[in-house]
């Protein structure tokens, strides 16, 4: 029985080998899955590609990102050309739009990252106590997660924007107010499904406690499920930010690739085709989002496989 | 119709939800809680009237259902800087957003259905593996960027298309319908519908590609093919009449979302529509017109959720026609 | 001879090889009989009748072995003239064989426009028509898939079928999702459909008791291919292979009282590898070291053929196949 537990992928509880503690097969696939699907581990590797430049940001880029630069002759050094000097060339203003473009990715994984985490944690919990108990508890929470999703979402982040303040973290709270419910549905309905398995009735029936039946038969067989909707967090969140900034609502004291684009367009870099200012963002946005689109794809494979189309 | 009586208050509901969460995050503003309606940039006679229509003296409670009357009556206030009534403001700007989100939806339904059907029907090919990580990475970039991009191609360096507002300085016209289908509001129509199109079309591609891989395989396809019916009838008569139920629901849902997101198109292109109202309205603190954009959004996506409920139940016979055998 | 299939091979490519699902099955279908093909889930029957009217799934091919209806050969492209105007299919679930978006009488009405060149007046005429025939009001002509109860959506299955007047069916286990009282209904409404049309048939079962309700001659196939065949009376009260004799025991009768039913132990071979000798040797209880090697020729008396190196002995073997502790020995076989 419990070889065919494990084959469909579900497991009562860790089992001891003789090795030791064995990781449930759910956790395995969650940290091998990469290894089958090419994309996947494509975005993996563009994360970390990522996350390489964040904190070794200072050293990639030298220059201060805020700091306006001037030329021998003492005038600014506004709207350069890419060259050896400033490999992306220079802002209007005169600043380092490569440094800007490394700095700015700083920004964009803690917001994606923050948010991603936040979402999954909330997704997660509401779901499993929603799905598991049940009842009015169950009712409430869909309830109040309807209730998020008729908030059109990029309207709300600004008005909430307007009123509480510029600052990154809102745009984070705002973000993870709105995409909850996405992921708490998902979840309760495989949780619902989960439920009714002979497994978790026979520890019940054992005399398990909810709470032990909740965290270590159901919560690793959610995992896959959360890692998918965190990952699509990621880009939500991202984009979000890159939007709100370039309504002109971003952190003023924070670079970010939104920014770098509004600064863009408000300074007519469009009309002066200075595509290295305001194609690079775009294009790391664009890497990391579907980086984020990859990696769930990946895991929505492990956790719902379909046949092989 | 019970059904069709549920989702409606369902929705009805969810849109009171809304509401009531505006009414009270309009209330809960640092400063006066007369500050939601009520400016110095109005004159004397504006404010007592505003005092007067929203009960601004009165208990919350009492304020909140003279707020949703008002709003039965298409009431909400006046704009600060514009000082004249929301409603005819937003009123005048709707039809912008409207034709902006409708174009673009069809355009990107159009080609994402044919599209994703074609590479369905090519499932295997190097092309298909290829489009899909493509179309994926058009989902990934931000509107606003690709608007961006194509402003800076195809409008300034190129000079296809106007770099933005809806209209030509000048042109004057005898009605609104004659503005908008003049062929100066479609060549600035054109831009901002070609970029939000190209964003879109990728949930519409790929939604049409994954149900007709699952519908090819459907037991009712075989059967047609045994029948020895063309391949033409069995793809698109059996088939992708099967696939588009879906599509089509997401269509009207499209509706109802892409209003809210068409706030930074509107922004890049300088399109006079409700979400670039919104975006102005909030960075110069007019709560009336702020409220009321973000009220009219609100509703129509509430509107649009409730015609994809509808479509849904009239379109797949097996929720339409109950059992009767 | 309405339909003769001779040594036929259907192989289906997968990832974990080639499985070879129908491996050299030959029977014939003489014109105006019910033949049953019957054996269990994953036998061959299905794909060989599938492979008969040319639909097999992407990765399935016809490897070998002709076809011939009407004594002409044909094949997955010959096949397209004859398809609903001569032979015709009848499914097992028409719940997910029909389209759920049209009504019934529109798919109906869809072969005769498109395969029978019928206007839209003779169209609907001749489906109010079909309708009758098997005892459907033609009101519900207009109501879609879902709403018909299991029985009435064989029976509006079988409506179709015969919109062109077909000389062969092909019915894949028409009843066996349906109630042991429908079941019967449908199976004489076939039979009396048949005599007054002068259809022949081949009706796929798994269920061997439908074969003796029903069937004029009967082909048992055992992984891939015919272990026995011949006139119904004849397999069924003196059966010569084991498996048949094993398949008697595991089935409830439809006319009689439901006597001890002894399922055969084990499972069928993977037709991914290349078996020799008898396939069925692994779970026979009668089985001798000869059986496993070589290959095995057909034992053919009166019309009824066997396959079966035992087959001089059958009377003994029947004897011994009524015992229930016979098969239970079996089960001491390793299904490997």
């Amino acid at each position: 029985m419990a070889e065919r537990a494990e084959e469909r992928g579900v497991i009562p509880a860790q089992l001891p080998t003789r090795a030791g503690w064995k990781l449930p097969p759910p956790v395995r696939r969650l940290l091998t899955m990469p290894l089958r699907d090419p994309f996947a581990f494509a975005g993996i590797v563009i994360y970390l590609l990522f996350l390489l430049v964040a904190v070794f940001a200072d050293q990639l880029a030298t220059t201060d990102p805020t700091e306006i630069l001037f030329l021998s002759t003492g005038k600014v050094a506004a709207n350069m050309p890419p060259g050896a000097e400033y490999p992306l060339g220079t802002t209007n203003l005169g600043r380092d739009i490569y440094a800007q473009l490394v700095h700015g990715t700083e920004s964009a994984l803690a917001v994606g990252l923050t948010a991603a985490l936040i979402v999954a944690l909330v997704g997660t919990v509401v779901g499993l106590v929603a799905g598991y108990f049940g009842g009015w508890i169950d009712a409430l929470l869909m309830r109040i997660a309807d209730m998020a999703l008729s908030l059109p979402f990029l309207p709300f982040v600004i008005v909430l924007i307007g009123f509480l303040g510029p600052d990154t973290s809102h745009v984070v709270l705002a973000v993870v107010l709105l995409l909850w419910p996405n992921s708490a549905r998902v979840i309760r309905a495989q949780v619902l499904s989960l439920r009714e398995r002979a497994y978790v009735e026979a520890a019940r029936v054992t005399g398990a406690s909810q709470v032990r039946i909740l965290f270590v038969h159901i919560a690793p067989n959610i995992l896959p499920l959360s890692f998918v909707y965190a990952a699509i967090a990621i880009g939500w969140a991202i984009i979000t930010e890159a939007s709100v900034s370039f309504l002109g609502f971003g952190d003023p004291d924070n670079i970010s690739w939104g920014m770098m684009l509004q600064d863009a367009f408000a300074s007519q870099a469009l009309s002066r085709g200075q595509y290295a200012w305001f194609v690079p963002p775009g294009v790391c946005i664009i890497l990391v989002v579907v980086a984020g689109f990859f990696i769930s794809r990946g895991y929505e494979e492990v956790f719902m496989p379909r046949l092989r189309r | 119709m019970k059904l069709v009586l549920e989702r409606f208050l369902h929705n009805a509901l969810a849109l009171l939800a809304v509401i009531t969460i505006l009414f009270f995050m309009f209330r809960l503003m640092p400063g006066s809680p007369l500050a939601a309606f009520i400016n110095d940039n109005l004159n004397e006679d504006q404010q007592k009237a505003m005092l007067q229509q929203f009960g601004l003296d009165r208990p919350m409670w009492q304020q909140y259902l003279i707020y949703l009357a008002n709003l039965a009556h298409g009431e909400m206030g006046l704009s600060f800087f514009q000082r004249r009534p929301v409603t005819e403001i937003l009123l005048e700007v709707l039809p912008n957003s409207l034709i902006l989100t409708l174009s673009s939806l069809i355009v990107a339904y159009v080609f994402g259905v044919l599209a994703g059907a074609w590479l369905a029907w090519k499932r295997g090919s190097w092309i298909e593996r290829a489009a899909v990580p493509v179309v994926l990475a058009t989902r990934a970039a931000p509107e606003f960027w690709i608007g961006m991009v194509l402003l800076a191609l195809l409008s300034f360096k190129l000079g296809w298309f106007p770099s933005g507002g809806a209209s030509s300085p000048g042109e004057a016209y005898t009605s609104n319908w004659q503005r908008i289908f003049s062929l100066d509001y479609l060549q600035h129509l054109a831009l901002p519908v070609i970029t939000l199109a190209l964003y879109l079309q990728g949930l519409p591609l790929l939604l049409m590609r994954s149900n007709m891989l699952e519908v090819m395989h459907e037991e009712f396809v075989t059967m047609a093919r045994m029948k020895g019916l063309s391949e033409w009838r069995i793809v698109i008569g059996h088939a992708a009449r099967n696939a588009l139920l879906p599509v089509v629901t997401a269509f009207a849902l499209g509706v109802g979302l892409s209003m809210g997101g068409n706030v930074v198109i509107e922004t890049v292109f300088s399109w006079p529509g409700i979400g670039r109202m919104l975006v102005q309205a909030v960075s110069v603190h007019d709560y009336p017109l702020a409220q009321g954009a973000f009220l009219m959004i609100a509703a129509v996506l509430a509107i649009m959720n409730f015609v994809a409920d509808l479509l849904y139940m009239t379109l797949d016979p097996r929720v339409s026609h109950g059992r009767t055998g | 001879m309405m339909l003769s299939v001779e040594d036929l091979q259907i192989h289906y490519a997968t990832r974990d090889g080639t499985v070879r699902a129908v491996d050299g099955a030959t029977f014939d279908v003489p014109e105006g009989r019910i033949v049953g093909l019957v054996g269990e889930s994953g036998c061959g029957k299905t794909t060989a009748v599938r492979a008969i009217m040319g639909v097999l799934a992407e990765n399935g091919r016809r490897a070998g072995g002709q076809v011939r209806f009407k004594d002409q050969p044909i094949d997955a492209r010959t096949t397209r003239p004859l398809l609903w105007r001569e032979i015709a299919y009848v499914p097992q679930s028409a719940m997910s064989s029909l389209d759920p978006v049209y009504t019934v009488g529109a798919q109906i009405e869809e072969v005769l426009l498109k395969r029978g060149g019928a206007s839209r007046a003779q169209a609907k005429a001749r489906a109010s028509e079909l309708f009758e025939l098997v005892g459907l009001s033609d009101r519900r002509l207009r109501d879609y898939p879902h709403q018909f109860s299991g029985g009435m959506r064989q029976r509006a299955a079988i409506a179709m079928a015969l919109a062109l007047e077909p000389s062969l069916l092909l019915a894949d286990e028409p009843v066996t999702a349906l109630d042991v009282i429908v079941q019967r209904q449908i199976l004489d409404m076939l039979r009396s459909l048949q005599q007054r049309l002068k259809l022949s048939m081949v009706m796929v079962t798994h269920d061997i008791s439908v074969v003796a309700y029903l069937c004029d001659e009967v082909v048992v196939m055992y992984a891939g291919q015919v272990v026995e065949s011949g006139p119904v009376r004849e397999v069924l009260g003196r059966p010569r292979h084991p498996y048949t004799m094993g398949l008697r025991n595991a089935f409830p009768d439809l006319l009689s009282d439901a006597m001890e039913l002894v399922p055969i132990h084990g499972s069928p071979p993977d037709l991914r590898q290349t078996l020799t000798g008898c396939r069925f040797a692994p779970r026979c209880p009668f089985v001798q070291p000869a059986c496993t090697s070589g290959n095995l020729d057909a034992d053919v008396t009166n019309d009824h053929l066997t396959v079966c190196r035992r087959s001089a002995e059958a009377g003994t073997l029947r004897t011994a196949a009524l015992d229930p502790a016979t098969w239970q020995r079996s089960s001491s076989y390793a299904t490997s």
